[in-house]
């Protein structure tokens, strides 16, 4: 899945990008060379995009989530069979593993199909190359479910086989009356391996006939026992009976590369098939495991969901025990949104993010309900991206660059996240900038979420104020100043509801509130308190 | 005597399913071992198994043996039934199981890794009696210590002098032999490795407690530092192995050891029964 130049880097690692490719990997080879080659709807592909995401939410539906595992265990234990096909496509007999993955692919696509019945993926795999192969191999099929390049391919194979069984048969006999001999001769048990030693203590007069001495020491002889008479004769009936064997073998491999090489067109008909299968059970699973729905796509520069999840955060809140808020938001062109530290602004502007980019591949949104644009550039602004530290620029000339870049490229429809953006400039300044930067957004028609805690933004730019509800009351400060018992609090004590407001109205930091509940000690709380109402 | 079948009936004795050959170096006879080990196992009815660390010389292997190669390295006759073609890699590629359906020559390889070698192990374990494994020690401890007994093999080609290729496969059963911990004693319990600095200073420390490490391939010494460690350290194991046998090797093309003395003085350094599968002999 390429996110091209939807995405920066920077913005893509903001907004979960590849914990969305690794949810929606496929597990086989087919499925994950389509998979790279994955790339998002463009504006103008809305009806595409919104096809795909349907058609994977319906199966969502209707499969159960076990039948989805079955097919994906199938799937991936899957031997890749690319090149053994374009091996024998261009003449090359195959070898025994090559059919022993190609009756594997052909027998498991059976049972991928038989795993899935009336499942909405439209036509089986299973094809009549993939039948005819399977046919053709299943004499190979052992019991061990591997693969044998039985007698039964061919009717001289068994006789050729035995021939060379009795001539080893006949080998190992007369190399073993020379050895026992030999053995005997020298008093010993027996004689193992072609070189022996022989302690000269041991040999009384001669060594025994076909020894022949390797090397000689003053207390041992190193020895090798030659072949005789009746060994050699074997040798040679032995050889004769291989090579009679070897070529039988080679003229059934030459037969069955031909049944391969016939339906080597089909077979890879079928491997694209069990590829966009595989794909699409990816994205079946992470619609299921994370209760998706199909977003209607819009060709429209603007998001609205309900209860939508930002769902790399919920996966790390559900590992700490946590709960996760989804939030509502409909944005239409340019917004702003204020609210409390803490209460959820930058994990609403991951959300859309989120939601646009899971829209953007075809894929159900996790969200009751939403209604997403195609966008040609996601880009994220401000907090969050990662700091470099050294460098001539300070972080808000980093920002200024940023913006600078975000602006000129080539973006017709346009999702711009920004978090506090001009923070560390002077309020009045960075007022300025905002306001700026939300009016020139707003003429380019293009979606942003301005997340800031500069007051008077939304009116002065004439856009939509969203904001946080935030705390809905203080909560009295945990006693152990446990940081975990404070987050408790408050997430008990913070409304994370984002709903739209009066252009002027202030925004809400509970700062000292949050201050005080994450721990600083009272007098310094007094203290911000009374500085707040001079 | 049949010193092959004497090795398997000395690891069968102690309930082991595997039989590891590991060596002091190169050329000190360990395939030879080896070979012994599974003429006597076929002989005795057994269903064997073939694995090793990395690629070996071509070997004639009976019916019904189940080996692991590289799928390059399987020869097209006689052919093989193929059992599974593994994801594990080899330096001369891809690993298959296989089982020979008729006698013939065929390479054995096997993975680099000592967690390839121990999911190996295991296939063909799943489907034979027995196992003999050609390796290395560095890569075999782990699985060594479950149900494995060791056979360490020695000889001319490793050592420019008898003594030393005595010393060298003293050091290295005794290593391998290192006891196991006692839990309920005091013990100083390494993380990694037992280095000869670190024992040096536990030595002049007067360390008296067990000094523990995972396996005995921690231990990072040898010759006179490991026998001296040996000797004034409680040094202590995890998992312990069982090192059943020595071999020997008196010949190599560039020297050659008294075969008799030579057996003779592995067997006493060791204190292990001690085999020459050259000469067929066990010593006294």
């Amino acid at each position: 899945m390429k996110a091209l130049d939807l995405l920066d880097a920077a913005s893509a690692e903001l907004l979960g990008f590849d914990w969305l490719v690794n949810a929606v990997a496929p597990i086989s080879p087919y499925g994950t060379r389509l998979f790279s080659e994955l790339v998002p709807f463009r504006p103008g592909n809305e009806a595409a995009a919104e096809s795909r995401a349907r058609a994977i939410a319906q199966i969502a539906e209707q499969l159960h989530p076990d039948r989805v595992s079955a097919a994906r265990s199938l799937l991936e234990h899957l031997p890749d069979i690319a090149g053994v096909v374009a091996g024998v496509s261009m003449g090359a007999m195959l070898d025994d593993p090559g059919f022993f993955e190609l009756r594997l692919f052909c027998e498991t696509v059976e049972r991928v199909d038989a795993s899935l019945p009336a499942s909405g993926f439209g036509q089986r795999v299973a094809s009549e190359a993939t039948q005819a192969v399977s046919a053709a191999l299943a004499p190979g099929r052992n019991e061990a479910a591997g693969f044998y390049l039985s007698d039964a391919f061919d009717a001289d194979l068994a006789a050729a086989r035995a021939a060379y069984a009795q001539a080893q048969a006949e080998v190992d006999a007369a190399r073993g009356r020379e050895q026992e001999r030999v053995a005997r001769q020298l008093g010993r048990e027996e004689v193992a391996g072609d070189e022996f030693i022989v302690m000269r203590s041991e040999v009384l007069g001669r060594l025994p006939a076909g020894v022949r001495v390797v090397r000689e020491a003053v207390t041992y002889l190193l020895c090798a026992l030659e072949y005789g008479e009746s060994s050699r004769g074997a040798l040679e009936r032995r050889e004769a009976a291989f090579g009679r064997m070897s070529a039988l073998e080679e003229r059934v491999r030459l037969q069955l590369s031909c049944v391969v090489r016939e339906h080597a067109a089909g077979l890879g008909v079928a491997a694209r098939a069990i590829g966009e299968l595989d794909v699409s059970l990816a994205a079946v699973r992470f619609s299921q495991s994370h209760h998706c729905t199909a977003p209607a796509v819009i060709a429209e520069a603007a998001l609205t969901f309900e209860r939508a999840r930002f769902l790399p955060l919920e996966a790390e809140l559900r590992v700490a025990g946590r709960r996760y808020v989804p939030i509502d938001l409909d944005l239409r062109g340019a917004g702003v949104l204020t609210g409390p530290n803490m209460g959820g602004k930058s994990i609403a502007l991951r959300t859309c993010g989120f939601l646009a980019l899971c829209a953007a591949f075809g894929l159900p949104v996790p969200a009751a309900q939403a209604r997403v644009g195609l966008f040609d550039q996601i880009a994220w602004l401000g907090t969050g991206l990662r700091e470099r530290s050294g460098g001539l620029l300070s972080s808000f000339a980093r920002e200024v660059t940023s913006l600078k870049e975000i602006l000129t490229r080539f973006a017709p429809r346009l999702l711009i996240l920004v978090d506090e953006f001009a923070r560390t400039t002077t309020p009045h300044e960075g007022k300025a900038l905002v306001v700026a930067l939300t009016q020139r957004l707003r003429q380019r028609n293009a979606c942003a979420l301005i997340a800031t805690h500069l007051q008077g933004v939304a009116a002065a730019a004439g856009v939509a104020h969203f904001a946080v509800r935030g705390l809905k009351a203080i909560g009295t400060p945990p006693a152990a100043r446990d940081l975990k018992d404070a987050l408790d609090a408050l997430a008990a004590s913070m409304d994370y509801t984002i709903a739209v407001v009066g252009g002027d109205d202030p925004p809400h930091a509970d700062a000292i509130a949050l201050a005080e509940l994450l721990g600083l000690d009272p007098e310094f709380v007094k203290a911000a308190y009374r500085a707040l109402s001079q | 005597m049949r010193v092959g079948l004497r090795l398997l009936e000395l690891a069968r004795e102690r309930g082991a399913r595997a039989i590891f050959v590991v060596g002091t170096g190169k050329n000190v006879g360990k395939t030879t071992a080896l070979l012994a080990m599974y003429e006597a196992a076929c002989n005795s009815g057994l269903r064997v198994g073939l694995a090793s660390i990395g690629p070996k010389p071509r070997l004639r292997l009976h019916p019904n043996t189940i080996f692991v190669t590289a799928r390059p390295l399987l020869p097209s006759s006689p052919s093989a039934e193929i059992l599974k073609i593994s994801e594990l890699e080899s330096s001369s590629g891809s690993l298959l199981y296989a089982r020979t359906a008729y006698g013939g020559l065929y390479d054995l390889a096997g993975p680099s890794s000592a967690s390839g070698l121990r999911v190996a192990v295991e296939e063909i374990a799943a489907r034979s009696d027995i196992v003999l494994i050609d390796g290395a020690i560095d890569r075999l401890a782990t699985l060594a210590s479950a149900n494995g007994a060791i056979v360490v093999s020695c000889g001319a080609a490793a050592a420019k002098t008898e003594s030393e290729a005595v010393g060298d496969v003293a050091t290295l059963t005794a290593r391998l032999r290192v006891p196991a911990f006692d839990p309920l004693a005091g013990a100083l319990e390494l993380e990694g490795a037992l280095t000869a600095t670190m024992a040096a200073d536990f030595i002049a420390a007067g360390e008296e407690r067990q000094i523990v490490v995972g396996d005995s391939t921690q231990i990072v010494m040898n010759g006179r530092s490991l026998a001296e460690a040996l000797a004034r350290l409680r040094i202590r194991c995890r998992r312990t192995l069982d090192v059943i046998a020595t071999t020997v090797c008196a010949v190599a093309p560039e020297r050659s050891f008294d075969p008799g003395p030579f057996l003779a003085a592995v067997a006493g350094a060791t204190k292990l029964p001690s085999f020459d599968v050259f000469a067929g002999r066990e010593a006294a």
